[in-house]
């Protein structure tokens, strides 16, 4: 208990300083801070809307700490101004379409590629020099280097435009209305394929390679000896003593690659005009939406935020020392 | 003469590295009879836990057993194939490790661990398995409830308890103890030590006792084999032994440790340190550190012959 | 004199190792061609911005890549963007490694409240995401290579002083540094002389990982506009090969060689950094010197120990 109540106190500071490089980082800009925010307004609202938006964001004449806590209120209020690329929206409502299809994304996308990949690093730990350990880290390890977006062009290009068997962008048909019917769901999946199947190929390699390494650290140790000098099968050796604890690096590195993920699913959207955050996001920087594009950074962290507060959930489950840690 | 239980006939263990094979244990010959406990005594790195590991065929990479022959209840153990070995690994042969600390998997119940090996042998229902865990671990006093606590959760010495209730599990014919009490104080020690013995007088069990520690060896075994850079230096029963050691370096190895010696002096260690094994010194390996060396020594090799009824010992000046 | 000495063999050594390693070699030789391409490249193609024909014109005779949405020659595009896109990757990953080294290794010599504030620090710059804060600074500075450093560093550096942090602590604990301590030296020297030197193949180590880090990161800033779109780099190439519909157009040509060109690289880089482990690590070196010699003498690695009888 006491471990999930100091990460989830970490998570709310880091939580805190994302707020306020928010709030800075305007501020820290060359010039007139409202000037560069709201450059795209003018003439699009009145006086009296400039107004609001100021007061919004706390770009008033007031004190510096007056400015800050005007800001920190409004978030709290979940009032993130209003987008420019989607004027007169609030940006809050704007993030709010794509949020469900980028974390469905980049969630489904982790999952897949941690579980495939984590599986295949524990095959070739086990049977080293064997052909998945011999053919499978390089060729993953080359897929990976490749930037994301360029894999899901050319998937896109191969599989989308040239053989005509995905759809070549959205995430469902525009002839269907969103809602839980079969014919709906499959098509969601049919969209998501893509944009699922390249991510999880570029990061794919990552999560084999640091499992088999763990792997191969760990079936070197004295409790792994033990087990097979105890005669257990290898199955067992294999699963219960290796993997399972050769897992809890890997389930530590599936927090730190969360963020990092998403953002390679962030430009893999907009490849693939996907209505998530990264296809917001690009509308953003080309109209210059700096209320939409601040709104994007805040609420995506504090999803990534969650989500490693969810894994450090099941880490609490996988690992028993850290049940019972009174540090 | 009783059939020996385990018959280790020229083992030789190699480490292989980029530079070329290191031995680090040379054609040793042994006996274990049934019921028996033989002590195995030698500074770390004299080869002790690798001959222990090769009689279970665990030792990881980069070892490599490169000679002899390992016979143990009828069938020599270079010979088994993966299956065989598996059968014989604990039913026949358990063993305890030398860090308990290391050897428990931190992330599974002790209970579990008990579990899994009684049922990996067959002829036991979850239920059944479950009701033995918690008997062995009475067996070593700790309390059944124990069964469902992690490794992290004991102390040291429970968790060397917890290692010898496994070891007894399935009651083998042969327990090789690694150092069991190094890492203990001394009560623990002493505690755990007589629980071993009164076991293994209940239960029959022939015990190969690995220990540094010369004088708690003595207490314990009916004979010691001494080793020395991966070779025997003696072999002799614990009483003859500690009466009239035979090898300069034994003869070193009592004046350690005064408290087992009839004379009681200051304790007196051996001047120098052994030999690496990359490159030993040629004739007796312990010739260098040994104030009674003459030309012989350093020329050539001393086998292992008989001294005495049931003495050996691997020395040119020894009569 | 002596120190040169030494230095000439220790390179030398390197060298060796790297030619008898085949991740290594095969890192080392990408990596050079890459280099080669980069710095005498430009002088050997055209000029990539003038309009040389057609628009989207395939690979042919006279452009071997083809023709961009613009009808600039892709070869000459690809090489140019090459010097640059190279040259901001290491000089990032290089700055990367530094700035890490500096908080990282603060952190770990001098422990305490020191290490728990900057621990602190680069642990929430490691969980708040990259990619979206690198947008928005992007987004706010002019647009230039130097703005695009300057956002690689800030979002990149945090993982690069966890991993130090703790090599130093691991280091500063080992006996000679604190006779070090007693013996009164200043902690600046004990670092540079005593901590640091020992953390070379580390710090070598991530430069290579940052520049990977670095040339990805910044081809898709730049592919989302946040470059100067007006330079020639590998990742403005991928925004203009977007944006004038590439794909719809089927014109694969202007961005293939690019995507390909940067997973080369990228994967140059960490053939190296796994040559180096492989070279480094006396683990891998047994097993491999263990695997041989069961090969040679006609046997299986096995997992219970292998018998090799070598008196026959």
């Amino acid at each position: 208990m006491r471990y999930l109540i100091r990460r989830l106190g970490f998570y709310l500071l880091a939580a805190w300083a994302a707020l306020t490089l928010n709030f800075f980082l305007p501020r820290l800009m060359p010039g007139d801070p409202a000037t560069a925010l709201f450059a795209r307004f003018r003439g699009r609202l009145g006086p009296e809307a400039m107004q609001a938006l100021r007061e919004t964001f706390g770009l008033t004449e007031a004190s510096l700490v007056s400015q800050y806590l005007t800001y920190l209120g409004s978030v709290f209020r979940g009032d993130l101004g209003i987008s420019i690329a989607y004027f007169p929206s609030p940006v809050a409502d704007v993030i709010g379409t794509g949020l469900v299809w980028t974390i469905f994304l980049a969630g489904t996308a982790l999952v897949v590629s941690f579980t495939i990949g984590t599986l295949l690093g524990i095959v070739a730990a086990w049977w080293r020099r064997g052909w998945v350990d011999n053919v499978l880290p390089s060729s993953l390890v080359f897929l990976g280097a490749f930037p994301y977006f360029w894999l899901a062009m050319v998937a896109l290009y191969i599989l989308g435009f040239s053989l005509g068997w995905f759809p070549l962008g959205h995430a469902y048909g525009d002839d269907l209305t969103p809602g839980f019917t079969a014919v709906f769901l499959a098509d969601v999946v049919r969209h998501a394929a893509l944009p699922v199947g390249t991510v999880v190929l570029a990061t794919l390699g990552g999560w084999l390679l640091s499992m088999r390494n763990t792997m191969i650290a760990v079936l070197g140790s004295d409790y792994v000896n033990l087990a097979r000098a105890k005669g257990l099968q290898p199955s067992r050796v294999v699963l219960r003593y290796a993997a399972r604890n050769a897992l809890l690096p890997s389930v530590t590195g599936f927090g730190m690659a969360l963020g990092f993920v998403l953002g390679g699913s962030l430009l893999t959207e907009i490849v693939f005009s996907y209505p998530g955050e990264g296809y917001l996001l690009v509308q953003a920087v080309r109209n210059q939406d700096f209320p939409l594009m601040q709104g994007i950074f805040l609420v995506i962290t504090l999803a990534v935020l969650g989500a490693n507060w969810l894994v450090d959930l099941v880490y609490l489950w996988l690992d028993p020392r850290t049940r019972d840690s009174v540090s | 003469m009783t059939k020996p239980l385990l018959d280790i006939r020229d083992l030789c263990v190699d480490y292989v590295t980029p530079h070329g094979p290191v031995r680090a244990v040379d054609r040793v010959s042994l006996e274990v009879k049934p019921g028996e406990i033989l002590g195995i005594a030698g500074e770390s790195g004299s080869g002790k836990t690798t001959l222990a590991q090769a009689l279970l065929r665990i030792l990881p990479p980069p070892a490599v057993i490169s000679g002899g022959e390992v016979w143990f209840e009828g069938s020599d153990i270079l010979a088994l194939d993966e299956p065989e070995l598996r059968a014989m690994r604990w039913r026949r042969m358990s063993m305890v490790f030398q860090s308990a600390m290391d050897a428990l998997n931190p992330v599974v119940t002790i209970g579990e661990q008990i579990v899994d090996t009684l049922r990996a042998h067959g002829g036991s229902t979850p239920r059944s398995a479950r009701a033995r865990a918690g008997e062995l671990l009475e067996t070593v006093g700790i309390p059944r409830d124990r069964i469902d606590g992690y490794a992290h959760q004991l102390s040291g010495g429970m968790r060397q308890r917890v290692g010898i209730a496994l070891a007894l599990a399935l009651e083998p014919a042969l327990i090789i103890l690694d150092e069991p009490i190094t890492a203990l104080d001394v009560i623990v020690e002493r505690e755990i030590l007589e629980q071993i013995r009164v076991l293994q007088r209940r239960l029959g069990f022939a015990v190969l006792f690995i220990t540094h520690d010369l004088a708690r060896m003595l207490q314990v075994s009916d004979r010691v084999a001494v080793f020395y850079a991966a070779r025997l230096a003696e072999v002799a029963p614990a009483a003859a032994l500690r009466r009239a050691p035979r090898h300069p370096y034994t003869q070193g190895l009592l004046r350690a440790f005064p408290t087992v010696h009839p004379g009681g002096e200051e304790p007196e260690s051996i001047p120098g340190s052994p030999p690496s094994l990359r490159n030993p010194p040629p004739g007796c390996r312990f010739h260098p550190r040994c104030d009674r060396a003459v030309d012989k020594c350093r020329e050539l090799t001393p086998e292992l012959r008989p001294l005495g009824a049931g003495h050996f010992g691997a020395c040119h000046l020894a009569e | 004199m002596s120190g040169a000495t030494t230095q000439a063999t220790g390179i030398a050594a390197w060298r060796d190792a790297i030619r008898r390693d085949r991740k290594a070699t095969i890192g080392a030789v990408m990596l050079t061609v890459f280099l080669f391409i980069g710095i005498f490249g430009p002088w050997l193609v055209g000029d990539p911005d003038t309009l040389v024909g057609i628009p989207l014109q395939p690979p042919s005779g006279e452009h071997w890549l083809g023709t961009t949405g613009q009808g600039q020659d892709v070869l000459s595009q690809l090489v140019v963007g090459t010097r640059v896109s190279l040259a901001i990757g290491f000089a990032v990953g290089l700055a990367v490694v530094l700035l890490g080294a500096l908080i990282g290794v603060t952190a770990g010599y001098f422990g305490g409240r020191v290490d728990g504030l900057l621990s602190l620090f680069f642990n929430v710059f490691l969980v708040i995401p990259g990619m979206p804060l690198a947008i928005v600074i992007a987004a706010y500075l002019p647009s230039g290579p130097l703005t695009l450093g300057l956002v690689l560093v800030v979002t990149g550096w945090a993982w690069n002083a966890r991993v130090l942090r703790a090599q130093t602590l691991a280091q500063r604990q080992r006996v000679f540094v604190a006779a070090a301590v007693v013996a009164g030296e200043s902690s600046f020297r004990i670092v540079t002389r005593e901590i640091l030197p020992t953390m070379t193949s580390l710090l070598v180590a991530q430069v290579v990982g940052s520049t990977v880090y670095a040339i990805g990161a910044q081809v898709g800033l730049e592919f989302l506009g946040l470059g100067d779109v007006s330079a020639v780099t590998w990742g403005t190439n991928l925004y203009w090969a977007q944006n004038d519909s590439a794909l719809l157009t089927g014109a694969w040509w202007t961005f293939a060689p690019t995507g390909l060109c940067v997973a080369l690289v990228g994967f140059g880089l960490t053939m190296l950094n796994s040559g180096f482990d492989e070279i480094t690590n006396p683990r891998l070196q047994l097993e491999r010197a263990w695997r041989k010699h069961l090969l040679q003498r006609g046997k299986e690695p096995t997992r219970s120990t292998p018998v090799v009888m070598d008196n026959d």
